[in-house]
């Protein structure tokens, strides 16, 4: 499962990040590293915001599909 | 001068960090963020400490390189090396926030971490254990509030201390206590990549070179230079690292940095689990804002209301643009809210000034009525050699008495001001004028409108008084009235609007709807090859051009960063505003349309262009991903808003003092001198160096119907600073048939071509679309990162500037039934071109 298929107000853990190289150490750098939990703030044609820690960070649809997790 | 202490402030972005740069430096900072200062961050000097510098860094996440920002943050830190650090953390998020600050307690140098919004953290019921970070982290650790101005400058004291203290305890040379986050396996390694590379590093930001190599940054593993063979033994090291921990090696660094904080956590932060996972208002406002339908009608509106506030007639940026230029820089202006009734004797006293100008227009009126009528009276009958084209000293006053004229003059529809008959197609007020009347007429003297209530004069004014009291020559007088302070008065003319225009934007960025503006326009312009962070530098873009290209530096996708400091410019800025304006009124009263084509035009360039460059073999690929974080919204304060604009504004006003200010001198000079450097009569421009140099370049300029020496001068000009183009253009003009300067630039374009709308149209076309001003060329060529991209930047500008207006003249001409001609091919074969461009099949490229 990927963050792109969940649903405004899921949360889930992250397991894995994949994609380029340099968007994958940026997201690591937000919080987007295995283990974290992540909550759907928002969701716009596939585009989303998310909770991770205390901020939120919006991601476009391809880079959410690179975003496995799973369920808390 | 004693060596300074150099004080990096260094945190994420929106952790507080320029609200707290503000409250240390006061009004001390000297350096702006702005073209020319070559490393971008901003220095101030401590309030109270003449020996302390305080550097402020561009917010940024991590010290690997992603962005541009991190690239020269990390560079500054880790290269010039400040002597300490004051790591500003929002403590409201400190478990991200730490993450940089464990990379950053790994440089070695001395550092206070500086835990902010804690007045928020204690609101909200959170609370957080300094001593046991501090001591993870080997740092000091305080509260402050930067909003509310508590604690800062402890911090900042505090830091200073340090630095002095570590100046001369240790030096550079010491192995430095920093915390060891990372699991046995990886710690060994990185224990044996140090021995490896000492010597090679100071000793003391040893353990970051080491991580760095472990993680194997490119850009580090180079400038170490390490051996082959070493560089083999590290890479077994890694390598048995990602095996054990079934990961890449940058990676585990991430995870366990994280997983270092999450067990500091644990101990030190306890939060008010009652506010777990709810929706916070920043959360319920992005409902509607990013809403998948209403998100672009808010957007649009936002923009409407900006609009309206800069440029809309009426709006307060057109009142102040008008008090600015007219008034201000100009002769003077009235004091508004007070009455503005003459003071001196006459006819005009008691009165109010506006009346007094429409009494005087309409006496004038009938003056002009009545001579016109009287010359064409004595000039009856008389051979065209004959006739008497100024009125005579002596009126023959038995023709005097017979003639009765029609005085003519109508009021401004808008304004209510009287203006003159040749200027008004619409129906006339017509009254009878006698010669007594024409006598009485006569007597009447423009208003003075210093006489008239407060007035305050200009500094136009004040200029030209000033010199008319030292006794300076009239050439001297030319060249400072005309050429220095005219150009420079035109672009500060601009400042009103460009004022609004910076401090919605600042409200807009503080606030923090700006980043949901790059999200939500994200979707519709990676279909262009651009990023939704491509639109703010393009907002800024209608303001100036210049902090436009600077503001791309946030898109950290190579091809969409250079695609847009390409295309931003293509926007019309504030100084083009000026020509479109200019244009607008003087021929194309009738097509109301004119001027907002442009900006559709403009809009166009950046779409088109954005799909045929993408299509580049430079550009092929997708930008595929978006991440940006969205901070929470809160309402901006005066200080930061008006530090914001101030920047910007700064920057805008200093180009017209260092910029246009030597070439309207320069360009005075050209104008008003030959080649044997005699000063010339106005009426003598056509001996001028300038009339030459235009000469030589027009034919270029002769296919897109405006090639003759005017045009190419003032096109040139136009590179100076964009709204030159209409001062030249009037300068220029000056010689040619007609009243005023309109008319003179009307007759100009008719001299050129059989179709003078056509050629107007094609010269300020081109003058909006070719490459911006010198200013933005400069900070373009910057920003492309090499000469080679520069020129590539300015080609294409120039490329489609050229194409744009030759379609447009030749096209326009086989339209209005001029015929065709090679020139008109030429713009068929260039358009087809630009449609193949458009419309070719892309380059599938994955990365």
């Amino acid at each position: 499962m990927t963050l792109a298929g969940m649903k405004e107000g899921d949360r889930a853990r992250i397991v894995r990040v994949s994609g380029e190289e340099a968007v994958k150490r940026h997201l690591g750098a937000l919080g987007f590293v295995a283990g974290t939990i992540v909550r759907v703030v928002g969701e716009s044609y596939g585009n989303m915001i998310l909770a991770v820690h205390e901020s939120r960070i919006a991601v476009n649809d391809a880079t959410a599909r690179n975003v496995e997790v799973a369920d808390v | 001068m004693s060596k300074s202490i150099k004080i990096a402030l260094a945190g994420n972005p929106n952790s507080g960090k320029t609200t707290l740069f503000n409250a240390l430096t006061g009004s001390e900072q000297y350096v702006g963020n702005w073209p020319g200062v070559t490393v971008e961050k901003k220095d101030g000097i401590l309030s109270g400490h003449k020996d302390v510098v305080i550097q402020d860094l561009p917010g940024i996440y991590s010290l690997s390189p992603y962005s541009i920002e991190e690239k020269v943050s990390r560079r500054f830190l880790v290269e010039e090396g400040p002597d300490a650090i004051l790591n500003i953390v929002d403590g409201t998020n400190i478990e991200r926030n730490l993450y940089f600050s464990t990379q950053l307690a790994e440089l070695g140098l001395p550092m206070v971490m500086a835990v902010n919004m804690m007045d928020v953290v204690k609101k909200n019921g959170d609370k957080i254990d300094f001593e046991k970070i501090a001591k993870a982290l080997r740092c000091e650790v305080v509260g402050i509030s930067a909003l509310k101005n508590e604690g800062g400058m402890e911090a900042a004291e505090k830091v200073v201390e340090m630095a002095k203290k570590a100046v001369v305890e240790k030096g550079p040379g010491k192995l430095p206590d920093v915390p060891h986050v990372f699991s046995g396996s990886v710690e060994h390694a990185i224990a044996h990549i140090e021995e490896s590379i000492q010597g090679k590093v100071p000793l003391r930001s040893i353990r970051w070179y080491a991580i760095k190599v472990f993680e194997r940054d490119r850009e580090i593993i180079k400038k170490l230079e390490i051996g082959v063979g070493e560089m083999k033994h590290i890479e077994e090291h890694i390598r048995d690292c990602e095996k054990e921990l079934g990961d890449d090696a940058e990676s585990i660094i991430t995870s366990q940095r994280y997983d270092f904080i999450k067990k500091l956590m644990d101990k030190s932060l306890a939060l008010n689990e009652t506010r777990k996972d709810k929706a916070t208002l920043s959360d319920k406002i992005d409902k509607f804002v990013t809403h998948r339908i209403l998100a672009l009608p808010i957007f649009i509106l936002s923009l409407c209301v900006m609009w309206f506030l800069a440029v809309a007639e009426h709006g307060p940026g057109t009142v102040l643009t008008d008090w600015a230029n007219d008034g201000f820089l100009a002769d003077g202006w009235h004091v508004p809210f007070t009455t503005h009734e003459c003071r001196a004797e006459g006819k005009y006293k008691g009165m109010e000034f506006e009346d007094a100008q429409g009494e005087f227009a309409k006496q004038d009126a009938s003056k002009s009525a009545w001579e016109e009528a009287y010359l064409e009276k004595i000039n009856e009958g008389k051979s065209d050699d004959d006739k008497v084209e100024e009125m005579p000293e002596e009126i023959d006053e038995k023709v005097a008495a017979t003639i009765v004229a029609k005085g003519v003059f109508v009021e401004d529809e808008e304004t209510g001001e009287p203006i003159a008959k040749e200027d008004n197609e619409d129906e006339p007020d017509l009254w009878d004028v006698d010669f007594a009347a024409y006598k009485e007429a006569s007597e009447w003297e423009e208003p003075d409108p210093s006489q008239f209530g407060v007035w305050v004069p200009g500094l136009g004014a004040l200029i030209t008084d000033a010199l008319d009291k030292a006794g300076v020559s009239d050439t001297v007088k030319s060249l400072v009235v005309d050429g220095a302070w005219g150009g420079v008065a035109t672009v500060l003319g601009f400042v009103p609007v460009i004022f609004i225009v910076f401090i919605f934007l600042a409200f807009l960025e503080d606030c923090g709807y700006m980043a949901r503006v790059a999200f939500i326009m994200d979707r519709l312009l990676r279909r262009f090859g651009l990023s939704g962070k491509s639109f703010i530098p393009m907002l800024i873009g209608k303001g100036c051009g210049v902090p436009a290209v600077m503001a791309a530096r946030a898109i950290e996708n190579e091809r969409a960063r250079r695609m847009t400091v390409i295309l931003a410019t293509f926007v019309p800025c504030g100084a083009k505003t000026v020509i479109i304006a200019m244009f607008a009124a003087l021929f194309f009263r009738e097509q109301w349309y004119v001027a907002a084509l442009m900006d559709v035009i403009g809009i166009a360039i950046i779409i088109l262009g954005g799909i045929a460059l993408k299509k580049t073999r430079f550009f092929a690929g997708e930008a595929s991903s978006f991440v940006l974080e969205l901070p929470a919204y809160h309402m901006p304060t005066v200080s930061g808003v008006w530090h914001h604009t101030w920047n910007r504004l700064k920057g805008y006003v200093l180009k017209a003092g260092l910029i246009i200010f030597p070439a309207c001198v320069v360009l005075w000079f050209v104008m008003h001198f030959d080649w044997s450097l005699n000063l010339l009569a106005d009426e003598e421009i056509e001996k001028s160096i300038l009339h030459d140099l235009g000469s030589w370049i027009a034919w270029m300029f002769e296919p897109l119907g405006f090639g003759s020496w005017q045009g190419a001068a003032a096109s040139v000009s136009a590179e100076i600073a964009k709204e030159q183009a209409t001062a030249t253009l009037g300068l220029v003009a000056a010689n040619m048939d007609g009243a005023t300067t309109g008319s003179h630039i009307q007759a100009l374009f008719a001299s050129v071509s059989d179709f003078p709308k056509l050629a107007a149209l094609s010269f300020m076309v081109f003058n909006l679309f070719v490459p911006p001003c010198m200013v933005a060329i400069a900070v373009t060529f910057r920003e492309m990162g090499s000469q080679k991209w520069g020129w590539f930047a300015v080609g294409f500008q120039l490329f489609v500037g050229y194409v744009l207006a030759l379609s447009v003249y030749r096209i326009g001409v086989l339209v209005a039934g001029g015929g065709f001609g090679i020139w008109t091919a030429l713009a068929f074969v260039l358009d087809a071109f630009c449609l193949w461009a458009i419309f070719r099949p892309g380059k599938k490229v994955e990365c």
